[in-house]
């Protein structure tokens, strides 16, 4: 059974339409900037990858905007351009539609609000904890737009989004959904989340007088990921109804594959990437010798780079340095939970258009990163097979693999 | 603040916080239920109550609140926790 992509919307520092998103991502437009949603003085780190300009009113009543999180109010808006993309859902019975999103870390925005009223005495607004539960917006997305099927939520950190996308295809292709809303959101610009990353010395502190050149996955002198937010989303049908209720088709989703490290809560290991990756290929029907893009996990962490570098080349051995791979967190930071949605579109439209998109700030490479990164400057080059990496906390590895039809 | 005073400022925060509501129908006798408000519409309006007259209610007396004079009342009777 083939699953195809029909429908898809996102929300980001560089975009809040796929079109100015891509059009940004291969002009590598950076969008991280000072942090402008709060006071960010005592944070080691004080710059991020944020949506700014966001107005939920333009799409939710004010009683809906009381009753999400940020994160919430950013999937809807991206689950909002993915439907009218794909255009002519409801032909499918309401319980045969399904959601599958991923987060991280939920409506943290509004528990680090809650917290600081609870710990000044007082009152909790009473829409606290169905605003903060990681299936808030999934739920949400669900409600506003009678999809009452299936309703999963993936929260494994950073590869949140890539799982819930292959929880997706599997929902798919066992017949328990005829079409899935499924990617993921994230909103943790925010004080205490950041200064837990802080703590963890994962966040970069070393570029907050030049914010632009902070994200710099594969480059010397990089010192971290920068804090991103948005969201993401796909909407997922087998190829035979797409085609059908002639829906416009992007791409294929082949295959998908995770594994789990097991060695250590935060530090990323060969291993597990490898075997993810090579889990998403097998699951695809394809081999290594077919993949001609790899949109990487890439945050700018000094470890993490190297680790997915070296995982590259134990799985494409001698291909390795001719697959054009690029980095989009080089410009919009890491959006924890939606960023493998967001690298699912890039992937996608670099299959669409023959573009691919650059690493931005990547003037000088770490000699241990010796790929091609697609460095500075679009390229292109005809794809027909792409690779999204997704590595996350806990030792989730994650791939999937998008296909030209 | 006088009586007549809080109840207008009252009825104008309610006014303020239900959507689709005519505020010339809001009285000191309308009930929740009869504004539109549901059990869960209400406690969040008593929340956002809080912070905008600087009382804080009582987590059981607050099952008793039940109409506009209810909160006016509450109000009055219990002087402001904090200066918002």
């Amino acid at each position: 059974m083939r699953i195809v992509v029909t429908g898809m919307g996102i929300v980001s520092p560089i975009g809040a339409s796929v079109d100015q998103f891509w059009k940004n991502a291969v002009a590598g437009v950076s969008g991280i900037g000072g942090i402008q949603s709060f006071d960010a003085t005592k944070q080691r780190s004080k710059i991020a990858g944020e949506v700014t300009g966001f107005d939920p009113a333009l799409f939710l009543s004010a009683k809906q905007i009381e009753q999400t999180d940020r994160f919430t109010q950013l999937a809807l808006h991206a689950a909002q351009q993915a439907l009218e993309d794909a255009q002519g859902l409801e032909g499918y019975q309401p319980r045969r539609l399904a959601v599958s999103l991923g987060s991280g870390m939920g409506g943290f925005s509004t528990f680090e609000f809650s917290a600081a009223r609870r710990l000044q005495n007082k009152s909790v607004p009473p829409f606290s904890v169905p605003r903060i539960m990681a299936n808030s917006a999934a739920a949400w997305i669900a409600t506003k737009y009678g999809l009452k099927g299936p309703n999963l939520t993936c929260s494994t950190a950073c590869s949140s989004a890539a799982n819930a996308i292959g929880m997706a295809l599997d929902l798919l292709r066992t017949g328990k959904a005829d079409a899935v809303v499924t990617g993921g959101a994230e909103a943790c610009v925010l004080p205490l989340t950041m200064t837990g990353f802080e703590a963890l010395f994962a966040l970069s502190t070393g570029f907050n007088a030049d914010p632009a050149h902070a994200s710099r996955p594969f480059a010397k002198g990089r010192d971290g990921f920068v804090m991103g937010e948005g969201a993401g989303i796909l909407v997922l049908e087998r190829e035979d109804a797409a085609q059908k209720r002639g829906a416009k088709i992007y791409a294929r989703l082949a295959g998908y594959g995770c594994a789990c490290d097991a060695t250590h809560i935060v530090a990323p290991d060969i291993d597990g990437q490898v075997a993810a990756m090579q889990a998403a290929l097998d699951d695809a029907g394809m081999t290594s010798g077919q993949v001609d893009y790899i949109n990487a996990h890439a945050t700018s962490t000094p470890i993490g780079d190297v680790v997915e570098t070296k995982a590259i080349k134990q799985l494409f051995a001698e291909r390795a340095p001719e697959i054009p791979i690029s980095a989009t967190k080089s410009m919009i930071g890491h959006s924890i939970g939606a960023s493998a949605a967001i690298g699912s579109i890039a992937a996608i439209m670099t299959l669409q258009t023959g573009t691919i998109h650059p690493t931005i700030n990547l003037l000088e490479a770490d000699p241990e990163c010796d790929l091609n990164y697609t460095p500075n400057s679009a390229v292109e080059k005809k794809a027909q097979t792409a690779l999204c990496n997704a590595f996350g906390f806990g030792g989730n590895n994650v791939s999937i693999v998008f296909t030209t039809l | 603040m006088d009586t007549a005073e809080l109840e207008a400022k009252v009825i104008e925060f309610i006014a303020s916080k239900v959507e689709n509501i005519d505020t010339s129908t809001i009285t000191t006798a309308s009930k929740f239920e009869e504004l539109g408000l549901d059990s869960m519409d209400t406690v969040q309006l008593l929340f956002d109550a809080e912070d905008a007259f600087g009382v804080t209610f009582d987590g059981e007396e607050v099952k008793n609140l039940r109409s506009v004079g209810d909160i006016i009342d509450y109000i009055g009777n219990h002087p402001p926790t904090s200066v918002l």
